[in-house]
């Protein structure tokens, strides 16, 4: 019963991504979208509104309405998810309170690599040929392993429509930023084939113009993917996926100092499926190299400094499903993560080997409840192997009403950075040395008459480091007790242990000090997630989402419990206690965040236009009043308010047109906010050849 | 702020005398705030090791700075500071000790502070100071790029026990000239101590009422 209604949605769904070319959706009830496919919480095909975790789908028609361009454009319009810049430039994503090295991000299942300093940047992500992004809210390393501490988030790309099918794209925005997209499918009954092409580029731009330094620089970048796909015969199919990847960055350090960061990814995954009536299994090759290189030459030309990153990441997996009944399923899945990195500051090459096995088991007892089991083992030499279990269950009242829970554990194995660093700053003079060559590099400045003397005994870089990790509650609700109207909430808990950080573990005789990593944080965030959609009438659809945040550094709220911590009112007054309630939490994180939307429809004059407004509550970046922690006696980053609107026309059956602004109210914040350029107008038009 | 360079070695007393009389001993304590106490540094920043030039001495008991070789408590240089006892690290134009100078960091407030746990004193010694330097060692945070700045760290109190075996205890506020609101490490010049003291003026006293 169950198999053959996923059937049925599968066959509506295919039908209606056929039909959906267009920015003008047909259908967009307020409830249960039959048609919400999700296979990242599951590794199986499951409807969304079904599956017992936290999850939700960001859907084609929605990101063409919006016309977003990079993945960090949908992902700011998501409520509990933001983008947050890191000191190079990157934006990472931070969902519930936790930072971007703890979600693992996945192209059309496979994960991505290239993180710089844990930050991996989603404007590498063009969304010009996506069909849904699904995003899972919760420690997942049940099936994911490695980094899927915080969530999961999985970038769909579309499958081409029967027949041959094209379009071309292209969008003009302030700031000179141009993207094009083209696209070309072919598929018959046996054969599919999708050629995408993406070229994205801009001008930058400069918050601060006292200084010579841009705040975005001049870049470009081009993505290609290539997909085909071969029924053999009835039950094998074999496919292949392949991404490219590039970009080029001015780089200018300073008025003496400029060059250029290049990067560039390749990916290619091999996929044999065999389908059976019972069993559907997948055998899959992946193989994923990302490489980076930056220099700096002075103003005659002589190089000043010169970097590269070279990473590789080959993956083999096989996974089954089988279908005991159609109330229970079974997963297993077994693999090997195949990892090197070769970069500058690295005496070695480190290689490394981490095979897993996987499984979950899926069982429906009664109509009305779903449980999910499962559990990952991931093997490691370098630190201590891990074991992620998950339990999670869902129980529906009725259509309309559902409550579920689901836990789960989550792990970050520390990367090659924290293990094998070997970095000496050559103007400052201090140096970071990975935690696995303390001892190597520490003899070797200590022959050398470099170290003063030593604060953290070597000895205790003997036992290894330990994988950060995170046990993950979600509780949810669903409900619609007006027919046009729905109403959810989300409790989530992450308690994180072992979180990496760094320390002084020497000191230098020129005055400077030595730093190496080391397991200390205890880190909690939870709070709630809140969303209301309602549905007036057939052109107006408009959702309000909030979410209550609280993240905290244990020991520091112990610390302010212990009255260990001091502020002054101004600069140069004198310090007095600050109490428990004076700590406001981890940096970079806001206590409320809202995000208000409004869609507007109309199917007689085919045009539509969406409104989105968006809210961040102060948020603290640094400690500014010298105690080390974030307190309420801290400089703040203001709160503050994005407006987004867009307006979509079909011209005929070939031609849309869209434009709109981003950042309406033009706020920005010099200082504090490099991603917020000010206002930008932007103007689209999508051509359908066939 | 950028006009008063003549203030560098002035400055400017704030006396105030408090009048509780608790504990029998003759003379009140004296609380002084010192603004601007200018402490020049040649060459390494951050740590003793490869730093020169002079130390710039202090004496509670008058409240001034001193030239005089014996007749001082403390001493600055950039943000080293030093007490009268115990041995020099040998560094080029540090004074030699000569008194029973001693400190020690107590974690809270001025008005905590109230009485001297003398097991906690040391002397400067020939491979640390009795006030540790560097960043969030001793007195200060250094907050490194982008803005450098260097700030008294709340919560420090610097307890002294002066060439003479009496005692202080000092609160640093400021480390720029003029004790600016928000010091800019570009444009504020560095190294002008601005500091709150009180100092115990009897023999054998190690309260502060």
């Amino acid at each position: 019963m169950i198999k053959r209604s996923i059937f049925c949605f599968i066959v509506i769904l295919l039908s209606k991504s056929i039909m959906s070319q267009s920015v003008l959706s047909q259908n967009d009830s307020i409830k249960n979208n039959l048609d919400e496919i999700i296979i990242t919480a599951t590794k199986t095909k499951r409807i969304l509104s079904s599956i017992p975790l936290n999850a939700s789908i960001i859907k084609k028609e929605e990101i063409e309405r919006t016309s977003a361009t990079r993945l960090t454009d949908v992902i700011n319009e998501e409520l509990g998810l933001m983008t947050v810049s890191d000191f190079g430039g990157g934006e990472g994503i931070q969902i519930q309170g936790l930072d971007s090295e703890y979600t693992l991000v996945l192209i059309d299942n496979q994960p991505l690599i290239g993180r710089s300093a844990g930050t991996l940047d989603l404007n590498r992500i063009s969304v010009g040929n996506i069909k849904q992004i699904e995003i899972v809210r919760g420690a997942s390393s049940s099936l994911y392993g490695n980094e899927a501490l915080a969530g999961v988030i999985n970038i769909i790309t579309e499958e081409p429509a029967n027949g041959f099918n094209a379009d071309i794209s292209g969008s003009y925005e302030t700031h000179n930023t141009i993207d094009n997209n083209f696209s070309l499918g072919y598929k018959s009954q046996k054969f599919t084939s999708s050629l995408f092409v993406n070229t994205f580029s801009s001008d930058g731009y400069d918050l601060d113009e006292t200084d010579e330094l841009n705040t975005v620089n001049e870049f470009k970048n081009i993505t290609t993917q290539l997909k085909l796909g071969y029924d053999l015969n009835d039950k094998f199919t074999i496919s292949i996926n392949s991404r490219y990847y590039n970009q080029i960055i001015d780089n200018i350090a300073s008025i003496t100092l400029s060059g250029e960061t290049n990067i560039s990814e390749k990916n290619i995954n091999l996929k044999m499926n065999h389908k059976t009536k019972k069993f559907n299994t997948d055998l899959e090759i992946y193989f994923n190299s990302f490489y980076g290189d930056e220099f700096l030459d002075d103003q005659n030309g002589n190089r000043f400094s010169e970097s590269f990153y070279d990473q590789t990441l080959i993956k083999p997996e096989i996974k089954s499903i089988y279908e005991i009944s159609d109330k229970n399923n079974i997963i297993v899945g077994i693999g090997n993560r195949y990892e090197s990195l070769d970069r500058t500051y690295f005496d070695i090459k480190p290689k490394q080997n981490s095979p897993f096995i996987y499984f979950q088991y899926d069982y429906r007892p009664l109509e009305k409840i779903n449980l999910l089991f499962g559990g990952r083992y991931d093997k490691f030499d370098e630190y201590k192997s891990q074991i992620s279990p998950k339990f999670s269950g869902i129980f529906e009242f009725d259509d309309n009403n559902l409550v579920k829970i689901s836990t789960g554990y989550g792990f970050k194995a520390p990367d090659f950075r924290q293990l094998y660093f070997n970095f000496s700053n050559s103007t400052i003079g201090y140096s970071v040395i990975g935690y696995n060559v303390v001892n190597d590099v520490m003899s070797q400045l200590i022959d050398e008459g470099q170290i003063l003397n030593i604060v953290v005994p070597l000895e205790e870089f003997d036992n290894s480091l330990s994988p950060e990790s995170s046990f993950s509650v979600n509780i949810g609700f669903e409900t619609s007790f007006l027919k046009n109207f729905k109403f959810s909430g989300n409790f989530f808990n992450n308690s994180t242990r072992n979180l990496i950080d760094y320390r002084v573990i020497a000191n230098k005789t020129n005055g400077q000090n030595v730093f190496s990593y080391y397991n200390i944080n205890e880190v909690s965030t939870y709070g709630v997630e809140i969303e209301t959609k309602y549905k007036p009438n057939n052109n107006f659809k408009i959702s309000l989402g909030y979410q209550l945040l609280y993240a905290y550094d244990l020991d520091a709220r112990k610390a302010f419990d212990n009255g260990e911590v001091f502020a002054r009112l101004t600069p140069v007054s004198s310090a007095f206690r600050l109490k428990k309630s004076d700590y406001f939490g981890l940096y970079n994180r806001s206590r409320h965040m809202a995000i208000f939307k409004i869609n507007y429809n109309n199917l007689e004059n085919k045009f539509n236009s969406s409104l989105r407004l968006r809210y961040r509550s102060k948020y603290g970046l640094y400690d500014s009043n010298s105690n080390n922690y974030l307190d309420k006696y801290d400089e703040f980053v203001n709160g503050y308010f994005t407006a987004n609107v867009s307006l979509n026309k079909l011209i005929n059956q070939r031609i849309s047109l869209s434009a709109g602004i981003e950042n309406i109210f033009n706020y920005f914040d010099r200082q504090n906010i490099s991603n917020l350029s000010g206002r930008i107008y932007f103007l689209r038009a999508k051509y359908n050849l066939k | 702020m950028k006009t008063i360079k003549f203030f560098t070695i002035s400055f400017i007393l704030l006396f105030t005398f408090s009048c509780e009389d608790d504990n029998n001993i003759g003379i009140d304590t004296i609380s002084i705030t010192v603004e601007d106490l200018h402490a020049p540094l040649e060459g390494g920043q951050g740590s003793p090791v490869g730093a020169s030039g002079p130390f710039t001495k202090f004496n509670f008991e008058n409240g001034i700075q001193t030239d005089s070789e014996t007749n001082w408590d403390i001493a600055f240089r950039g943000t080293s500071i030093i007490v009268n006892g115990g041995e020099s690290m040998g560094t080029e134009g540090e004074p030699e000790r000569n008194g029973d100078g001693a400190a020690y960091i107590f974690e809270g407030t001025m008005n905590e502070m109230e009485i001297v746990e003398i097991s906690l004193l040391t002397e400067d010694s020939q491979n640390s100071y009795a006030i540790p330097t560097g960043s969030g060692n001793g007195w200060y945070t250094y907050s490194g790029p982008p803005n450098h700045i260097i700030s008294p760290t709340p919560g420090k109190i610097l307890v002294f026990r002066t060439h003479d075996n009496k005692y202080a205890k000092v609160e640093i506020l400021s480390y720029y000239l003029g004790a600016p609101e928000n010091p800019d490490a570009f444009t504020d010049q560095s190294r002008y101590y601005t500091f709150n003291y009180v100092y115990q003026p009897n023999e054998g006293a190690t309260t502060f009422d």
